[in-house]
């Protein structure tokens, strides 16, 4: 088994009157168990030229549903730098394509996922963001 | 305006043969803007003591749709089995065990369509604690009755 851990850190000196500093870690265990992971994915970096779901081509596939056994841990960034630059994560599993969330330029999510979900991304803008994405947990 | 960043370090120096250390950061700003996010739900600590689905927060209407938000979420348990079901609207999202967390970007679709759920895995009791970071919610109507 792995040691691997995941830090987040919240700073802010003026978006209260009392400093914001937080930080929390966690590391990262196989279902129910005091055993750290074993399998990732690596980590990848793909651009995204859909600019639609489920329709179009070009879709980037972060994560195929039941591949990891629960819970695997989603590591997400969009790389661009300039503001407006979407990408939107959307269940592919569900009935409708649901979008779960959308990464404005430099954003990040770290979620651990149920797992039974197949999760793709697109961007409406058309500006061909790039995607970095890493899913850790245990293969099955 | 308010400066905040919020960032991530990733590091195992055994999960590869190479040794993991992925370090990222990002200033929290109003969508499509280099202004801060100004607005905050404050660090929110709760004990729950059901199993039953709960919203962390609600939305009431899509009045707020393409607007920026961050939602940080941590499960303070001590136990390893116990866990809780994270659920934007009625969409299962994340599950996380004891000590784990997440961070995501959140947006403010239609009516009840984004309201951010819990659901505890066991009804003795959990900590729970949350976070949104914001450019602005719809807080529902009063009933004084």
């Amino acid at each position: 088994m792995a040691t691997t851990t995941a830090t987040i850190t919240i700073n802010s000196t003026d978006l209260l009157t009392d400093e914001l500093s937080l930080s929390t870690v966690a590391t990262l265990t196989q279902t129910g168990t005091a055993t750290g992971i074993e399998h990732t994915t690596g980590l990848s970096r793909k651009k995204v030229t859909s600019t639609a779901k489920a329709t179009a081509s070009g879709q980037v596939t972060l994560y195929t549903a039941d591949d990891f056994a629960a819970i695997p841990y989603l590591y997400i960034k969009n790389t661009a730098t300039t503001a407006g630059h979407k990408i939107y994560v959307y269940d592919d599993t569900t009935s409708g394509d649901p979008i779960q969330f959308q990464l404005d330029a430099g954003d990040w999510g770290f979620i651990p996922m149920h797992g039974d979900k197949t999760y793709k991304a697109y961007s409406p803008g058309g500006n061909d963001p790039v995607v970095e994405w890493m899913v850790m947990g245990k293969d099955q | 305006m308010a400066t905040t960043t919020a960032s991530l370090s990733l590091t195992s120096t055994d999960l590869f043969d190479d040794s993991l250390s992925i370090s990222t950061s990002n200033a929290l700003n109003k969508a499509g803007t280099t202004i801060g996010l100004d607005q905050t739900t404050g660090l929110n600590k709760i004990y729950l003591t059901a199993t039953t689905n709960v919203d962390v927060i609600t939305v009431p209407g899509a009045t707020k749709d393409g607007k920026k938000s961050h939602v940080y979420i941590s499960n303070l348990s001590m136990d390893e089995t116990e866990y809780m079901v994270v659920s934007v609207g009625d969409k299962v999202i994340g599950r996380l065990y004891a000590g784990d967390w997440m961070w995501m970007p959140w947006n403010q679709q239609a009516q009840h369509l984004s309201d951010i759920e819990i659901a505890p895995s066991v009804a003795t009791g959990m900590w729970v604690e949350y976070m949104i970071i914001h450019e602005g919610v719809v807080l529902t109507s009063s009933a004084d009755s």
